[in-house]
């Protein structure tokens, strides 16, 4: 019976860790799918991505969302003397790029600063407080919510207009937003081909698809490995119960034998074994679920930060999978000793 | 006519260091009303004999006929068949289901049937053998002699023409043997069955009608 519970378990729990390996996984990336990031290739002859090469992006997306960035880091400091250090972006569409948790979310920054909500506690900053960059005064529009997924994250981001930040002249980096994923997925091969050949690589683009595309090919692998582990698990829980049933019917072979004395037919002692079995599997694997169930939703919380989605189809089905194994491993273990048993000699069996 | 009748019947063991004779042509018969008690030492093959019986193994040579019928080349269904519905066990170690209640070992031989007076004959045949208030206890909770007696009800559920016992008092002390002696006659003669019973127990004698001696696999009668 033991042998059973843990045999569901360990396949039920395995099933769900997968998912939930999964789920937590690709959830970060969902919202960053359909983004490509383009920074300067190996073979670049200039310090960064020109005016230019953003213009010939825009013409090679033209249905996409083109935000050049510029960057740079630097120290501030606050009236009570905390300092933190900071990313500094120039850029004059922020809105698609950051998620602003209080203040505006302006789409052309011309003046003022959007700045980490978390640097802003750190430095005492409320919005309409001014911050320093090379000289110039910035007045804060808006708090930055923390980043989820990719991205720049950790320190603190100052985002300023792009003027502040005009003594570059050229982009770190460029950011194009498509339609969706499979858009993105185009756009950054249509980039890479219009700007790199077969020995220059002069601007990178990375779809995040892509990277979701790898990662998800990750779990399937890790999902295949689990699911390894979990077939060993199975032929040991198998082996199990096979166990359990023959020491179970070798015990009883008096009581069989005189089952069979009495005119007990084969058939009828064929048929109780294996009622005996379905049962056993049957509760062993009720009871394994309940135990893998309590496993998931402890896994899913941890993992996802969401305890009900353990319950959700492409998880709880392991829980189905983890019974009928049980009940189908019972039955066919069942076979052998049942069969045996109904056909020894009652001479013999009662002679024990 | 006979209801079970053995006609020079031999049983061979080929064992590999010897071929072992348990039973060298035996001639045996029983009839209904009749309580046939065979006596002998161990090994003389009274355990083979009741087997034969039984027809729990076929012999070797020679015939059996049960209520006139040779059913000597049975295949084992049919002789599955045969026990069910015509003979009835009783053991030395009771061999009762340990789970299940006294009635429902009664019971067990027809658990299987789709017969619906077969718990009220159960609890019948429990209160003939004065078990009327124990039909819910399981074995553990019955005394020697009880457990026995629901054997003996066990064995006459099928309503059978034989009973066949293999030392019924062997675990029994003196006292309680009586009473299980005497619950058996009292029910050989009720039910008009005949009553074999194999043992070394000199009491068993007392209540047969007729004794078999079997030494060496040779009946001396």
């Amino acid at each position: 019976m033991l042998g059973i519970v843990i045999g569901v378990m360990a396949i039920a729990s395995l099933g769900m860790t997968g998912v939930a390996l999964e789920q937590q996984a690709t959830s970060n990336l969902e919202n960053l799918a359909n983004e490509v990031s383009v920074s300067p290739g190996e073979d670049i002859e200039t310090d960064g991505i020109t005016a230019e090469q953003v213009a010939t992006i825009r013409d090679v997306a033209p249905a996409a969302t083109v935000i050049p960035q510029k960057s740079n880091a630097t120290e501030l400091a606050a009236r009570n003397g905390a300092e933190a250090n900071v990313q500094v972006t120039g850029v004059t569409n922020p809105a698609p790029l950051y998620d602003i948790a209080s203040g505006d979310d302006p789409t052309r920054l011309q003046t003022g600063a959007l700045i980490s909500a978390s640097t802003a506690e750190q430095l005492g900053l409320q919005l309409g407080d001014p911050v320093e960059y090379d000289g110039q005064i910035y007045r804060i529009r808006g708090f930055i919510a923390a980043e989820s997924g990719f991205g720049p994250s950790g320190g603190g981001e100052l985002v300023l207009p792009e003027s502040a930040l005009s003594d570059q002249e050229y982009y770190n980096s460029v950011t194009v937003i498509a339609a969706d994923g499979e858009a993105s997925t185009a756009t950054a091969n249509a980039i890479e081909a219009e700007f790199n050949d077969a020995d220059d690589e002069i601007l990178t683009a990375t779809s995040f698809a892509s990277v979701q595309e790898n990662i998800s090919s990750f779990t399937d692998t890790l999902e295949l490995a689990l699911l390894g582990i979990g077939s060993i698990s199975l032929f040991v829980a198998s082996v199990a119960i096979l166990n359990v049933m023959l020491m179970s019917t070798i015990e009883r072979r008096g009581e069989i034998g005189v089952l069979r004395a009495v005119g007990v037919r084969r058939g009828e002692v064929l048929r109780m074994i294996l009622t005996e079995a379905a049962f056993l599997g049957a509760v062993g694997g009720l009871v394994g679920s309940v135990g893998s169930l309590v496993v998931g939703l402890a896994l899913f919380q941890v993992l996802t930060g969401d305890a009900t989605l353990a319950l959700e189809w492409s998880s709880s089905r392991y829980l189905l999978y983890g019974m009928l194994f049980a009940l189908i491993a019972s039955v066919l273990s069942g076979i052998y000793p049942a069969w045996t048993a109904a056909n020894e000699s009652p001479v013999d069996t009662l002679r024990g | 006519m006979s209801v079970i009748r053995l006609t020079g019947v031999t049983k061979r063991y080929d064992t590999e260091a010897e071929i072992i004779e348990a039973l060298k042509a035996v001639d045996f018969r029983a009839e209904r009303g009749e309580m046939v008690v065979v006596t002998g030492p161990s090994g003389s093959g009274k355990s083979t004999m009741l087997n034969m019986i039984g027809l729990l193994d076929s012999p070797t040579e020679g015939t059996v006929h049960l209520d006139g019928r040779n059913v000597t080349d049975f295949t084992e269904d049919e002789r599955t068949e045969e026990r069910r519905s015509q003979l009835g066990f009783v053991f030395q170690d009771f061999h009762l289901l340990p789970m299940l209640t006294a009635v429902e070992n009664v019971e067990l031989p027809s658990m299987w049937d789709t017969d619906v007076d077969r718990r009220d004959r159960a609890v019948d045949l429990l209160r003939r053998v004065s078990l009327g208030d124990r039909l819910s206890h399981t074995p553990d909770e019955l005394s020697g002699g009880q457990q026995q007696r629901v054997a003996i009800a066990r064995a006459l559920i099928n309503e059978p023409d034989i009973l066949l016992a293999d030392e019924p008092t062997g675990n029994l002390d003196q006292a309680t043997g009586e009473t299980v002696l005497d619950e058996i006659t009292r029910l050989k003669n009720e039910e008009n069955i005949a009553v074999v019973a194999i043992t070394h127990d000199e009491q068993l004698v007392g209540y047969a009608d007729r004794v078999v001696r079997l030494v060496d696999g040779v009946v001396q009668e």
